[in-house]
């Protein structure tokens, strides 16, 4: 057996436990990095290409250093330079007050050679279109892959569809922007930063800066939203930390919105021209997928297809397009809503063809159940919760203009843990202390790691104190992937135990056993099989003496796993004379291994769902095709949906403790809009081929579909 | 101020009707209105003025010029940093601060604006020996918070829904919560702590 392993029967584990930082967020007491105030603190602002494409012909800082206030400019492109995105970082100042490095930074003179400029996939791709860059091309060869025999497959297909399927770029929106406050002792530098991921952030700041990692603290105690745009330091934390070293004082540089939309990532677009076969049982033959997708100025748009479904002959071909916008970084579940989406608006109309219910069609076509591969149980289970069977064939034969219809889709994701380290101290008072250099970025970090701690110890979660988020404990790596949880709770435990071991063997003498006789339960370290033979915590913990038991140990295998599955249901409402959606109920079957705390685990899943109907309905980055500029650079025309936008939304987790602890924070917002859009395809009998769903294409696809349809 | 509740539709409902542009030119003129009425038209400026505010019952003596927000005259200047800025432009409630009884997004309000006037935050709600407020309790025990950076904003509003709606309809609560945007997606669970606050306080929310 192997060394280290999940209790049977926990009290903690699973269980619904609240958030330990609930109480400092809600009443403000939490400090971000946006609210962290130094003494001598002063401001950065940084100065933004307002074009797109163009090249530097000069900068004039002379103006900006005489304002009121300003202690410091700096260039941080040169004369001849290329800006290939509006919003591209050139300069910046840092002055007194926000108010007037604002003032400053539009005095900083920068002179620009304006250059032809590429805002669309399209444009990119034309034969003698205009060109992102004086120096690279428009597009690139991206992923490809080819299995089994296509013309075979499609020699066995009873039916084929062919058709194009797209979905937009959507930004991520973190509502506390990205951004740093630094300040300087000598050469060491400590940086609060908005990240999700402080010992990376650490090791971009030492690069930069040229200076040693070890000079280099970076601290994230609660951050507001990272959604896998915030892991390094970024042109924004350099500045910040070249700014303070400037003006010898600390500096506070936050992004404003539009500085976040433009220069802090976003999710790439995805095309594809399919060619699928099916058999005219309702089998998958083949799968012809030519892709391309742009994530900006220089950045992949790699995505999985065909995604899950079990193609035995397919090949895929995709091209890397290239804009003149900001570079795209990971957002939350990366590349999958896209393949997911491609690939499911096509399942249904495969389904269709065969005139297959989607769910059997599905069941038919998904891989096998397996530990990792729930999607036919969920298929089934889902279903019968959902009122599958009052689902209507295409088309709501209801009269008026009001049309309901229902959706499904499937998904995956890894999640598996990996190296992250933790340090455990038992005082000789009864307080536990457990460090791990980890950050919580909304997802209960934090709190898991006290869960995992006060389990081993047999303790309340009130009785541990976890401190995470600062580079001076031990190693972690960053929350991306939705690898925390299977990353750091492994660690704590494997530190726990091996603490509570040395506990053990100073508490055994005094109750006359062995260690291995001992247990650690309801707050008492007891002789197993005997429980009135034993010490209080506190008791126990007086034995050991002034020396605390102080333990470092790390992830190991056999705690953690990796892959899930989940299967979302949606019903849909569509007015068919606006063109207006509206989602109504979401069901959402998921599993994550092992469950740590079920409270935040359910938020995650809550969370992933919502954000997935704003991909679908709501937010959309519009570049204007003349300008190239950013057309809803805010938060009135970026949209995003709002309390009365929001569904009934019902979560099932699968607890799954055989399979140990799997991250949840990303595959939950898969599947939600490929289910939405076959919703209403359901409700209208129109298929809308590209995200997101606005009422314009809606009325399109219905004007289309009376037209006589697209088949 | 930008009032969000009080006539009757949400200022999401006025945005898709309106028009954000049509929305902002209506407050700055009924803020500029207002502030001539009390100051007589005289101009203030452009550097350092002398502002006091009353902000959870405390006196706080600024030096600020005459164009700095509500929002960031509290952060900045006054270190209470419990309401975050998101937008800065009145459309995502993050701001939101409780003036005179009713709700404004303080990124869109001016400091000077509202001196003399009684101006509740966030980091005034909990009582003086840390007991939190009902709705803040509520928000705690339902999970109604993730990364909690909107979570400031949605509980002020909270309270200022539950003083004017104590037994709110899921209808009023929802366009009483409407003006606030999270990107997290606590959305449920903010619903869920806001009836359950109003039915744990059994109709009589305490007054911050
Ligand atoms: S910051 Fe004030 S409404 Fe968004
Ligand atoms: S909890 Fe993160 S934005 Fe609402």
């Amino acid at each position: 057996m192997a060394k280290y392993s999940w209790p049977e029967k926990p009290t903690l584990l699973g269980t619904p436990v609240k958030r330990l930082d609930g109480p400092d967020k809600v009443t403000g007491r939490a400090r971000y990095t946006h609210d962290i105030n130094r003494p001598g603190m002063i401001y950065g602002k940084i100065v933004r290409s307002p074009y797109p494409h163009a090249k530097v012909v000069s900068i004039d800082l002379s103006a900006a250093e005489k304002a009121p206030g300003v202690k410091a400019t700096l260039a941080y492109m040169k004369p001849g330079d290329e800006v290939h995105y509006q919003g591209d970082p050139v300069a910046a100042v840092a002055a007194d007050t926000e108010e007037r490095a604002r003032d400053a930074a539009r005095l900083v003179r920068v002179r620009y050679d304006a250059l032809p400029q590429v805002s669309s996939e399209a444009q990119a791709m034309a034969a003698d279109g205009p060109k992102w860059s004086t120096t690279q091309p428009n597009t690139r060869a991206g992923q490809r892959a080819e299995t089994g025999d296509l013309e075979a497959g499609f020699r066995q297909a009873g039916h084929i569809v062919e058709q194009t399927y797209s979905t937009h770029v959507i930004t991520h929106v973190c509502l506390e922007t990205h951004g740093a406050v630094c300040e300087w002792d000598g050469d060491k530098l400590t940086a609060w930063v908005s990240t999700q991921g402080v010992h990376q952030c650490a090791q971009g700041f030492a690069q930069a800066l040229g200076i040693p990692q070890t000079n280099v603290r970076v601290i994230t105690q609660y951050m507001g939203g990272g959604f896998g745009s915030k892991f390094a330091p970024d042109s924004q934390g350099i500045i910040c930390a070249k700014l303070a070293k400037a003006a010898k004082a600390p500096v506070k540089l936050m992004l404003d919105r539009k500085e976040e939309h433009l220069d802090t990532g976003n999710r790439p677009s995805a095309f594809a021209k399919i060619r699928a076969g099916v058999s005219s049982g309702g089998k998958l033959t083949a799968f012809d997928g030519q892709s391309w997708g742009t994530g900006g100025a220089g950045a992949g748009s790699g995505f999985p297809l065909p995604y899950l479904y079990q193609f035995p002959n397919r090949r895929r071909v995709h091209t890397d397009v290239y804009i003149n916008a900001g570079q795209q970084r990971a957002m939350r579940a990366p590349g999958h809503p896209q393949g997911c989406f491609l690939t499911e608006i096509l399942m249904d109309e495969l389904a269709d063809r065969v005139k297959m219910d989607p769910v059997e069609f599905r069941i038919k076509n998904a891989p096998p159940l397996a530990p990792n591969a729930q999607w036919i149980k969920y298929f089934q289970e889902g279903a019968k919760r959902f009122g599958w069977d009052k689902r209507h064939a295409t088309g709501d034969p209801t009269p008026g203009p009001i049309k309901t219809g229902m959706g499904v889709s499937a998904h995956l994701w890894g999640g598996a843990g990996r190296g992250s380290q933790a340090h455990v101290d038992l005082m000789s008072d009864g307080s536990v202390v457990v460090k791990c250099g980890t950050q919580d970025i909304g997802t209960g970090t934090r709190t898991l790691v006290a869960i995992v701690a006060a389990e081993t110890f047999g303790l309340p979660v009130s009785a541990v104190k976890p401190e995470i988020g600062d580079t001076i404990y031990p190693f972690s790596g960053g929350s991306g992937g939705s690898t925390t949880a299977a990353s750091v709770t492994p660690a704590i435990r494997t530190t726990s135990v091996n603490a509570l071991d040395q506990l053990f063997a100073k508490v055994a003498p005094t109750l006359g056993v062995t260690p291995d006789q001992l247990a650690a339960e309801g707050g008492r370290v007891f002789v197993r099989g005997n429980n009135s033979k034993g010490l209080s915590w506190k008791d126990a913990c007086k034995l050991i003496g002034t020396e605390p038991i102080s333990v470092d140990g790390k992830w190991e295998d056999g705690l953690s796993s990796s892959g899930t599955s989940g299967v979302q249901f949606a019903e849909a409402e569509v007015d068919i004379e606006t063109g207006v959606v509206r989602v109504k109920r979401i069901l959402a079957m998921q599993d994550c291994g092992l469950i740590v705390d079920k409270l935040t685990a359910e938020s995650q899943a809550y969370g992933g769902v919502i954000a997935a109907i704003n991909f679908a309905l709501f937010e959309d980055r519009i570049l204007d095709r003349v300008t190239g500029q950013m057309v809803n650079p805010n938060m009135e025309w970026y949209l995003l949906a709002g309390m009365s936008d929001v569904p009934k939304i019902d979560i099932v987790l699968n607890n799954m403790p055989e399979r140990g602890v799997i991250g949840i924070g990303e595959p939950p917002t898969v599947s939600t809009a490929s289910a939405i859009a076959n919703a209403v395809r359901n409700a209208t009998g129109a298929t809308i081929r590209s995200l997101p769903l606005h009422p314009h294409k809606v009325l399109a696809a219905l004007e289309q579909e009376r037209a006589g349809g697209t088949n | 101020m930008s009032p969000k509740d009080g006539f009757g539709f949400s200022r999401r409902d006025f945005l898709k009707t309106a028009g954000a542009g049509s929305l902002a030119t209506a407050v700055t003129a009924a803020g500029v209105a207002e502030a001539h009425a009390q100051a007589g038209v005289r101009a203030l400026g452009p550097g350092d003025v002398p502002v006091t505010l009353t902000v959870n019952g405390r006196r706080i003596d600024l030096r600020i010029e005459p164009r700095v927000t509500l929002l960031d005259a509290i952060r900045n200047r006054a270190d209470l940093t419990g309401n975050k800025r998101v937008c800065d432009r009145g459309a995502c409630g993050a701001c939101t601060m409780i003036v005179d009884g009713r709700t404004v997004y303080s990124c869109s309000t001016l400091a000077i604006e509202v001196q003399g006037k009684q101006i509740r935050t966030v980091d005034g709600l909990a009582s003086a020996n840390g007991t939190l407020h009902p709705v803040q309790q509520a928000f705690c025990d339902v999970d109604g918070l993730m990364c909690g950076f909107c979570t400031p904003g949605f509980v002020v509003s909270t309270i200022a829904l539950l003083e004017k709606h104590p037994n709110p309809t899921p209808e009023q609560a929802r366009k009483g919560l409407d003006g606030n945007i999270c990107r997290c997606g606590t959305f449920v669970r903010v619903m869920e702590a806001a009836m359950a606050a109003a039915t744990s306080s059994a109709g009589g929310v305490r007054r911050g």
